[in-house]
């Protein structure tokens, strides 16, 4: 586990509530078409960007760690069975 | 003859509750920029324009709110009342709700969801009729809400009703403007709440810190709890009910696609987002104009108030294949939720009602048509939806 995280946001999903940008924006700003986006092509891997994927109320962001690939958020959860 | 001169849309008209597509689809042909000289109102209904207007909050304001009779009164409101808010203000107070509105908490909360609605549906199951709405779409909301904000359970009921009946309008009225501020619901217990905290919403609330507007670093006041609770309550009740309701009612309508869901669960989610492109349950958004801006070759000028009509939106043509026809496995970009700022704060809990309901109904009906001559549909200035959907059940599993 590094202290770098590649975070992306699927355009695709993103419904460009601001939310990211607003809660932090040092880390995120939103492009012209106001869709967020990381500031950089890596972020410290931290509580605070966590947090922002988190609130992401469509999970548009996806966080990995930035050396090894590996899968930090959403996590990989099995599909709740109705029954 | 029909032209784009004589084509009306009044929104307080209950006869256009059954059916408004017809007209909807006439609005985004004939006049994509409409005006309403009646209730001195605009409305767009493309798409993209609908997505693109709703994303720009600098133009098209909230902080009148979103209903076009309150949007019109320019009314004070108090801080924390999200949806009649703009940024920035709307972010700092937003991010403190959507900390404890995320999806994953949210999908955390489904085995308590799943035994809400078993236990609305189980007074049912084995009858050859019930109202879907009465037994679910009015009960479960209601249920995940007030576990949500920590209200006991006998106080629930009385909870829903105050916060529908301000929303309620009669067919064709609108809203009372000072209803609407009304916090009056949840006063009891936000000082019971404060002896006796727990892990519920309304706690949280009272005890989360942030950095206001101000860059002051404080807790929410008692008033500004008492706010978010409202806003919650009213805005996750009635909408979420209705979409249960149209589940039923679309299912009825669409038998094949009822068999297919029943026969694979796993199509459910993305049957629901269909239900809501189909019929969303909030069929229009209002805001308040800040600035000239050109439409169409048109002004529409700065303190107008516009209708963004997502009903019509959901089914451009230009957007969407066939877009009056009903398919479950279309992947549907609806904007039923809406975009940007405000985006449905509750769109995950409002999926996962929608999915755990859908599946629970499918699992004990196999089959159900509608009683329509006893069917009522409801048209608010707010929602859209049944309001009584009787089933006639073919041969309950029991």
């Amino acid at each position: 586990m590094s202290d770098r995280w590649s975070v992306a946001v699927d355009t695709r999903l993103c419904v460009r509530t601001g939310l990211c940008a607003a809660s932090a924006p040092e880390r995120f700003e939103l492009d012209e078409r106001g869709q967020g986006r990381a500031r950089s092509a890596t972020l410290p891997a931290s509580e605070d960007v966590l947090e922002v994927a988190e609130s992401c109320p469509i999970e548009a962001i996806a966080i990995t760690d930035a050396d090894t690939g590996e899968r930090v958020f959403p996590p990989e959860l099995p599909q709740a069975a109705p029954r | 003859m029909t032209t784009a001169d004589t084509l009306s849309w009044d929104p307080y008209d209950p006869a256009l509750a059954r059916d408004p597509y017809p007209l909807y689809a006439r609005l985004r042909e004939e006049a994509p920029l409409y005006y309403n000289d009646q209730h001195d109102f605009y409305a767009v209904s493309r798409h993209a324009d609908v997505q693109r207007g709703l994303a720009d909050w600098q133009t098209f304001s909230s902080a009148r709110g979103d209903i076009l009779e309150i949007v019109q009164a320019d009314i004070q409101l108090p801080p924390g009342t999200l949806i009649f808010e703009d940024p920035p203000v709307h972010d700092i107070h937003r991010r403190l709700l959507a900390k404890l509105f995320t999806p994953r908490r949210l999908a955390a909360l489904e085995p308590r969801v799943r035994a809400f609605c078993r236990r609305a549906l189980e007074p049912v199951t084995g009858a050859d009729r019930f109202d879907l709405v009465e037994a679910v779409g009015a009960e479960l909301p209601m249920r995940v809400i007030g576990m949500l904000l920590g209200i006991p359970e006998a106080d629930q009921p009385a909870i829903r009703d105050r916060t529908d009946e301000t929303l309620n309008t009669v067919d064709g009225g609108k809203i009372n403007e000072e209803d609407i501020l009304s916090t009056d619901a949840f006063r009891d217990y936000i000082e019971w709440r404060k002896k006796h905290p727990s892990d519920d919403l309304m706690t949280e609330l009272m005890t989360a810190e942030f950095e206001d507007e101000k860059g002051v670093r404080r807790t929410l006041t008692d008033e500004e709890v008492l706010t978010y609770c409202s806003v919650v309550a009213g805005a996750g009740n009635e909408t979420t009910g209705r979409l249960i309701g149209w589940f039923g009612a679309l299912m009825a309508r669409y038998p094949q696609a009822r068999r297919e869901l029943a026969a694979d669960l796993s199509l459910v989610p993305n049957a629901i987002e269909e239900v809501l492109r189909f019929e969303p349950t909030g069929p229009f958004t209002a805001r308040h104009v800040t600035k000239d801006v050109e439409l169409y070759g048109r002004t529409v000028p700065a303190g107008s108030a516009i209708l963004f009509i997502q009903a019509a939106a959901n089914r451009d043509p230009r957007r969407f294949d066939d877009p009056d026809r009903f398919d479950i496995h279309r992947v549907t970009q609806h904007l039923s939720f809406g975009v940007g700022a405000h985006y449905c704060l509750g769109a995950a809990l409002a999926r996962l009602e929608g999915r755990v309901a859908a599946e629970e109904i499918l699992q004990r009906f196999p089959g159900w048509d509608v009683d329509w001559e006893h069917a009522e549909l409801a048209q608010t200035s707010t929602v859209r939806g049944w309001k009584t959907l009787p089933l006639v059940v073919e041969g309950a599993r029991g």
